[in-house]
């Protein structure tokens, strides 16, 4: 008896993908109410830091007077990192619950596996990032440009796949949504120590260190640029590179996790 | 045994329930720990520069004036978290067997927030430490420390009076665990993380005259500057006014719950 | 060639051997049934068939592939129904066959054509665009058994396919099995319910604590226990004189009671009118009378020292038995 003829193989992995990121989107639109943890938590922390720390913009060397232009893509890159670490803890309930088997018993690649997963992160952290970009200008932030905003919604759609990256990393390590707290926690952490709250010159000796060799300073100085200034291709490929080199590291762990799943 | 010594046994083994309870599982009471901890760490780091603001009060370090806010976001945590505890004991139905045995019904709420009340006294010593190990003074020194920790517990008792109402009225933990960005909400509009005079409007306007300012206001002043009877009164008087809403809405949701059963 | 082949499989979690060096052989073609008690090692042989388990130890082929080195080309072969049905809630039942058949690189329009015939065949075409979460058990068993069919595998896994359904549901999926198997389809189905083995499968294994204890076929493996006999009690008549007549049939076995004869006859229900003419042509009257299989159960507590998990009876026929 043969089995089914079946599509070469990169169409097979196309449809694959294009069908896991179908199933994801069930997610947003068959749950009532499942959109708005998502959106409300990075809005929340726009609205609240923006009321909070508004101020800081007196201080002697901050480069905007307008505190929501300088906090609105951190904001949206929160956004992302929750949707992310969100799609880590589906990946977790999807293994407790067995819907995993199903995948891993196919014949399609481990990394096709992964990209749906990812890639739909990707997307659906646009969903927030609009949502806090438009609460931002209505508060009166800058309007970035095009490519101001094309730069910064690359930025949200590549930290949200890093963000599912490290989230599914830690669903296949642990098979637990228990680790969820662990996934949120560590994309708060590398978001947020960096210039997040304030330029670099102006933070803490410590968190300045830091920022200084954390990746996403520069993904956050290149999603900000637009809303403080203009944009410049030197402001930018710091900032694709880290995400990059994070992408490549973090993809990494959690191919490696998947493929270990069986051991 | 007088009937009250009896009801205060209840409460005592409901408390100790409650207690046993929180402190076994470290998965969920890290959060409640470590999320603060860590924001407290990237608000200082990042915002420090904020106490060479003019108008913002006189520190040593901004971690000095952020550790009260810290506080204030785990006991805010910590209610949830009582919140959670008791709708998961409906769900699973072990308040029915609270409810038919011989106890009045409020030594069931007052058990479970004992559990909250060791949350919010663990927080305050754990911040407190914190606070020291990493160079903050305690203005009022030890008098201090205790005020705080006094206010920080009975605030965490006032609110999870309120997560208990809520986990009674909807029998859920997933509807009290949606509550969690409301946490962050009044967090934000009050001041637990920046002085209210130099808040932007209208988030300033609201901290104004959200209790928790004055909660935070009556924790902070013994750490900063001083002890000022006047804040303590004022964050006193904020607590019981949480107490009393918290027993109110507890009052009707349990009549509710005893209603649906 | 052989659909599946096993040398000395093994499987260590932590200091714990859950399956020790495993030897069996599936023909092509034949419904293979692998019977235990929870925890005897099935399931965890089955995830490592169908790669889901790394093993420890030994080796095995499944449809010719090496089940560790060609890890892909096995899962292209097979189609798997697992003991926890891997359903998405909110999917429709259409939704996830045409899933799976995308997961098997089928194109978009055989994938559709393939749910729609499949979803027909399991009787689940009038709930195809209803939320899985809203299937009844059966239903959702039935879909999952759809969903491992989309690609035509060469061998099917069953992971014990029909636990915690009702007796009608589970009689659905073993004609559904028995169909398949009829088409070409080697199936290898783990249970608990040695009906089932005993039902469907045309050779058994028994597994106990991770060993293989008892393989053959059904009936052989019950022939090695013993004969089945026939169990009488009489209306009228004596006992010492129904003895004496049923001696010359069979083999007389202790009585369990004072009335009740029981005699180990060779050829089974063959026997039973020889016992009732021959007491008949001795003037004794039978009042009951039945003929006792060895069963599957037998085997394993004679190979392993204790029983098999009974079937689960329906509540409504003990409650009429009770009245």
């Amino acid at each position: 008896m043969e089995t089914a003829a079946t599509l070469p193989g990169w169409r097979a992995n196309l449809a694959t993908i294009a069908a896991l990121m179908a199933r994801a989107k069930n997610e947003l639109l068959r749950v009532p109410g499942a959109a708005i943890p998502g959106v409300l938590a990075p809005t929340i922390f726009f609205l609240g830091l923006n009321g909070v720390f508004g101020a800081l913009t007196q201080l002697k060397g901050f480069t905007t007077g307008a505190y929501e232009s300088f906090i609105v893509p951190v904001s949206m890159l929160q956004g992302a990192g929750f949707t992310g670490a969100a799609a880590g803890v589906n990946l977790a309930r999807d293994i407790e619950q067995g819907w995993t088997d199903r995948l891993l018993v196919s014949p399609a690649p481990r990394w096709v596996l992964l990209a749906g997963a990812v890639l739909a992160a990707s997307a659906r952290a646009l969903i927030p990032a609009t949502f806090v970009l438009v609460i931002a200008l209505l508060l009166g932030a800058g309007w970035p440009g095009i490519g101001g905003l094309l730069i910064a919604y690359f930025m949200v759609a590549a930290m949200a796949a890093v963000a599912a990256c490290w989230g599914s990393s830690l669903a296949l390590r642990f098979k637990s949504q228990s680790a969820a707290p662990l996934m949120q926690a560590g994309m708060m952490a590398l978001i947020l120590t960096t210039t997040a709250y304030a330029p670099l010159l102006l933070l803490q000796p410590w968190m300045r260190s830091v920022a200084k060799v954390n990746p996403v300073t520069d993904v956050i100085e290149a999603a900000r640029q637009g809303f403080v200034g203009g944009v410049s291709w030197a402001e930018t490929w710091p900032g694709v590179v880290a995400l990059l080199g994070l992408l490549v590291v973090l993809g990494a762990w959690a191919l490696r996790e998947m493929r270990r799943t069986a051991a | 045994m007088s009937e009250l010594a009896v009801n205060m046994r209840v409460v005592r083994a409901l408390g100790m329930r409650s207690i046993r309870q929180t402190f076994r599982r470290p998965q969920l009471m890290a959060p409640i720990v470590v999320f603060p901890t860590l924001l407290l760490a990237i608000q200082t780091g990042g915002a420090g520069g904020a106490i060479n603001l003019p108008g913002f009060p006189p520190v040593h370090s901004f971690l000095q004036f952020m550790v009260a806010g810290a506080m204030m976001q785990s006991l805010m945590l910590a209610g949830n978290s009582g919140g959670i505890a008791l709708a998961v004991d409906i769900e699973m139905g072990f308040t029915d067997r609270l409810f038919s045995a011989p106890i009045p019904r409020y030594t069931i709420v007052l058990g479970r927030l004992a559990g909250t009340a060791a949350l919010g006294f663990f927080a305050a010593l754990w911040f407190l430490a914190i606070a020291l190990i990493f160079g903050a003074t305690i203005h009022s020194g030890v008098a201090g420390a205790l005020i705080a920790i006094a206010l920080v517990t009975a605030t965490a008792m006032a609110v999870g009076g309120i997560g208990a109402a809520i986990a009674l009225r909807t029998g859920s933990a997933s509807v009290v665990q949606g509550l969690f960005p409301l946490v962050l909400v009044v967090l934000f509009l009050s001041s637990a993380f920046f002085p209210n005079e130099l808040m932007i409007q209208p988030a300033k306007a609201i901290a104004e005259y959200n209790p928790l300012s004055f909660v935070v206001e009556g924790v902070r002043g013994p750490i900063i500057s001083g002890i000022d009877a006047n804040e303590l009164l004022d964050a006193v008087l904020a607590i019981l006014g949480i107490v009393v809403l918290g027993l109110a809405l507890s009052a009707r949701a349990l009549r509710h719950r005893l209603r649906v059963g | 060639m052989p659909a599946i082949v096993v040398e000395g499989l093994e499987r260590t979690f932590d200091e714990v051997l859950a399956v020790r060096g495993v030897d069996l052989e599936v023909a092509e073609g034949e419904i293979f049934g692998f019977l235990g008690p929870n925890g005897a090692g099935k399931t965890t042989t089955v995830r490592m068939l169908t790669t889901l388990l790394l093993p420890t130890g030994g080796r095995a082929t499944v449809a010719g592939h090496d089940v560790v080195k060609e890890a892909r080309s096995v899962r292209a072969s097979i189609g798997v129904a697992l003991q926890e049905a891997a359903l998405d809630p909110l999917m429709t039942g259409r939704e996830l066959i045409r899933l799976q058949a995308t997961l098997q690189g089928l194109p978009g329009a055989e994938g559709r054509r393939r749910a729609d015939d499949l979803l027909d065949r399991v009787d689940l075409a009038e709930a195809a665009d209803r939320r899985v979460g809203t299937y009844s058990g059966g239903m959702q068993r039935r879909l999952d058994l759809a969903a491992a069919l989309v690609h035509e595998p060469r061998v099917l896994f069953l992971d014990e396919p029909t636990t915690g359904l009702d007796p009608v549901s589970r009689k659905t999926i073993w004609e559904e099995v028995r169909t398949l198997n009829d088409e070409g389809t080697t199936v290898f189905l783990t249970t608990q319910y040695l009906e089932e083995a005993d039902q469907l499968a045309d050779n058994v294994a028994i597994i106990d604590r991770g060993n293989i204890v008892a393989e053959g076929t059904p009936e052989s493996l019950k022939a090695q226990i013993g004969h089945p006999h026939i169990q009488l009690q009489l209306a009228e008549g004596s006992v010492a004189e129904a003895e004496e007549v049923c001696s010359g049939i069979g083999r007389l076995l202790p009585p369990t009671d004072a009335k009740t004869i029981l005699v180990e006859v060779e050829n089974g229900a063959g026997d039973i009118a020889r016992v009732v003419r021959a007491l008949d042509d001795a003037g004794i009257a039978v009042e009951s009378l039945e003929l006792v299989k060895p069963t599957l159960d037998d085997v394993f507590v004679a190979k392993t020292g204790h029983h098999l998990p009974k079937d689960e009876e329906p509540e409504a026929e003990s409650e009429q038995v009770e009245a």
